[in-house]
């Protein structure tokens, strides 16, 4: 079967290429440049970046063809610019399930059909088996909570090699081929997002005077104001960091309210729901509907606790949580499993 | 069975020739291996090898051997030609300034840039829509005074050959009288493909490159007329009369020559079974894709390269699809892959945008047959659908 192996430069994908080349299969490496790297050198081409340049090392040792596909236009408009305006109205986006939903799981499969490709694959911690979605077996890597929103249909066409390896087992692999990425350093931060400073590309893209970066009043859930800050868009909701001081116990940003620009304080307690809504929801099986039991993830590093759906109706549903949750953020993404661990789908958190 | 593989991107590189690795080796190993400037036998075994060469290429591009400096490359030497020259000029109290066309190679606009950097000026002359430099644009700066004039004999992207033996006659009539102002050219793309001699071309500069003519990477020249018109822009030890510095390259120097060598005597043979390679491949592109613009058509063209817009497309996708066909070719340039935008050059010959970026460059060189333009012809059809249907649902 011909593959269409997304490589990112990193160990994951790297040996999830590798595998396949293995199992006999007939792969095609591509590097998606997503944005421009290099604005500040004019002139200079992207196409020296290091992790360009490990992808095509890998790719040359695994002695398969490896190409750069330009994503550059989709991804700032689909992705990029979602990211700022989400902040923009005050919640907290995950950019990488934009990615993986517009990006990775939908142009890159028009470039894999277009090549010809029976599938394409990805070094994502998450298993694809059967048309069904599942958890990756190592809980601490598991990046099936990013996938939720990619069409149903290329779930059939997705294959998973490093899914059911823990982080270790694919080092070892690495090491084993001898691929030059074998020891590189996990990337953690969003990959657009230098420094990890989300703000100043938040800067980059909106006017001096956008209000989301524009000051504005602390209030206490009893609407007193105590303090002043330089823009909703720098906080989040579960948030403890630059928060004003002076009281008895720690504050937490418990909401943003983005029309005043307020945001507002309070303590622990106050972080926990026992309900939650998602907008743009999309499935990966047949829809459920009201009644139907399912367990809901609020984070990414969040347990997923069990749920029932209350209502829905226009791509939205409102969902009912058996156990409090803390540090519901608008924007991030709420994501449903069964009992067995199956993606059922998901939607962002209203 | 192994899948037949086509090399259509000469103006990128070529390999290098055995006449050349052979002509080369004895400056590898234990026999020529020394340093030219050294007094003992070894260093005069090295010497040899590097004045034979600098005589062969004289001989192959109509100069004196000692007007050959060997650089590291054609960018090297278009650096030299550009930077040189203009801090010559500052320190005559001389025009601070060189002009270059629009369609250069980035080596010779990024030269310019540098000198303006430098607090000099770079004055970028505009190319029609046939490639020729702006006839207006030339005569105005040369009115107003500038060290050098820099444009290239065949440009690397589109083939087009500009009329360098008139503009090096009008530079060299210019004020300040008696010599004029500097004309350099990059002949890359033009030596071994058209007859490139300084006897009928009163060029002050030139520059050639080593593996675009089967020599290996890493060597080129720069034909320097009046070495008094140049200033050094890398320092060192007192080599190359010190306008280049540094150990020569006797290896790189001894292939570059034998290479020139072979060039200039079969340039002649060459260029028309190029050329009828070239439009066979045109006819064919045409027939099979009727949209199909060929860039540069109007204007004289070098007979190796044939730069095509497949209208609906976009380059980067045409070439991925062409290599998994065993077919190698480029989008233009090679510096400039891995970037949306299209060509500069084909951007200065005022190109529409979306025929910018789906543009083919095909370049010929002496392994070539009619092979490869079968292997396009046969390759072509399946993937201009692919990738303009593709296009299609990325475009949506």
């Amino acid at each position: 079967m011909r593959v269409l192996v997304a490589m990112s430069g990193g160990v994951d994908s790297s040996v999830a290429a590798a595998l396949l080349v293995e199992q006999g299969h007939d792969v095609i490496g591509a590097t998606m440049k997503l944005f421009c790297y290099g604005d500040s050198v004019p002139d200079r081409p992207c196409c020296s970046l290091d992790s360009i340049t490990d992808a095509k090392l890998v790719a040359h040792k695994l002695e398969i063809p490896h190409y750069v596909l330009n994503l550059e236009d989709r991804f700032g408009h689909d992705v990029i610019d979602n990211f700022v305006a989400e902040y923009a109205r005050g919640r907290t986006p995950i950019p990488c399930v934009r990615c993986n939903s517009f990006t990775k799981f939908r142009d890159f499969l028009s470039h894999a059909d277009a090549l010809d490709c029976d599938a394409i694959a990805t070094g994502h911690y998450a298993i694809a088996h059967d048309g069904a979605l599942f958890r990756g077996l190592d809980r601490q890597k598991d990046q099936s909570y990013f996938l939720w929103g990619i069409d149903r249909g290329v779930v059939t066409r997705m294959l998973t090699p490093v899914g059911e390896l823990t982080k270790q087992q694919t080092r070892v692999v690495a090491r084993r081929l001898g691929l030059v990425t074998a020891d590189k350093k996990e990337s953690v931060e969003i990959c657009f997002v230098p420094d990890d400073d989300y703000v100043s590309v938040l800067e980059q893209h909106l006017p001096a005077d956008a209000p989301a970066l524009s000051p504005g009043a602390f209030v206490t859930t009893s609407g007193d104001v105590v303090g002043e800050h330089g823009g909703f868009a720098r906080y989040t909701v579960g948030q403890r960091k630059g928060l004003p001081g002076g009281f008895d116990e720690p504050m937490y940003v418990v909401a943003i309210h983005p029309a005043t620009r307020e945001v507002v304080v309070g303590r622990g307690a106050e972080l926990f729901r026992h309900a939650v809504s998602l907008e743009e929801v999309n499935w990966l099986v047949e829809p459920l509907g009201p009644g139907d039991p399912v367990w809901v993830q609020c984070r990414y590093r969040a347990r997923a606790v069990p749920g029932t759906i209350a209502a829905k109706a226009d791509g939205r549903i409102a969902l009912r949580l058996a156990e409090p949750v803390r540090s519901i953020a608008p924007g991030q993404s709420g994501v449903l499993y069964d009992a067995d661990e199956r993606l059922l789908g998901g939607g962002v958190i209203v | 069975m192994t899948k037949r593989l086509t090399y259509l991107d000469n103006a990128a590189t070529t390999p290098v020739r055995p006449e050349v690795l052979e002509a080369m080796l004895p400056y590898l190993g234990k026999e020529a291996f020394g340093n030219p400037s050294s007094a003992h036998r070894f260093g005069r075994a090295a010497r040899a090898g590097v004045e034979e060469a600098k005589r062969a290429i004289a001989e192959a591009v109509g100069a004196e051997p000692n007007q050959v400096v060997f650089t590291s490359g054609g960018t090297e030497a278009d650096n030299l030609a550009i930077i040189g020259a203009a801090l010559a000029a500052r320190d005559r109290d001389g025009p601070f300034r060189v002009a270059v066309s629009a369609a250069e190679h980035k080596a010779v606009l990024a030269a310019a840039h540098a000198v303006k950097h430098l607090g000099g000026e770079e004055v970028i002359l505009p190319v029609s829509a046939s490639g020729v430099v702006d006839s207006g644009a030339l005569d105005a700066v040369l009115a107003e005074g500038v060290a050098l004039v820099s444009v290239m004999w065949v440009n690397n992207e589109i083939g087009t050959v500009q009329p360098v033996a008139e503009l090096a006659s009008r530079c060299c009539d210019a004020p300040p009288a008696p010599s004029g102002v500097l004309f350099h050219s990059d002949a890359v793309q033009a030596f071994g493909k058209l007859p490139v001699s300084l006897r009928d071309v009163k060029c002050a500069l030139l520059t050639i490159s080593g593996h675009k003519i089967g020599a290996p990477k890493g060597i080129g020249a720069l034909i320097v007329r009046d070495r008094k018109a140049v200033e050094a822009i890398i320092h060192g030890g007192g080599q190359q009369f010190g306008i280049r510095p540094g150990t020569e390259n006797v290896p790189g120097i001894v292939g570059l020559a034998t290479a020139a060598k072979l060039a200039a005597q079969e340039q002649q043979a060459l260029a028309p079974r190029l050329g009828e390679l070239r439009d066979e491949l045109e006819r064919r592109v045409l027939a099979i894709v009727p949209d199909a613009v060929i860039n540069g058509w109007q204007s004289e063209r070098a007979p190796h390269i044939s730069n095509v817009s497949i209208p609906g497309t976009d380059s980067e996708a045409l070439l991925m699809h062409l290599d998994l066909a065993g077919i190698a070719c480029s989008s233009g340039s090679a510096c400039s892959t891995g970037a949306v935008e299209p060509s500069h050059v084909l951007t200065a010959m005022g190109v529409p945008r979306e025929l910018g970026v789906a543009a083919l460059r095909f370049s010929f060189g002496k392994d070539s047959t009619i092979d490869d333009v079968d292997a396009v012809a046969a390759a072509l059809p399946r993937i201009v659908e692919k990738v303009r249907s593709l296009a299609t649902v990325l475009h949506r």
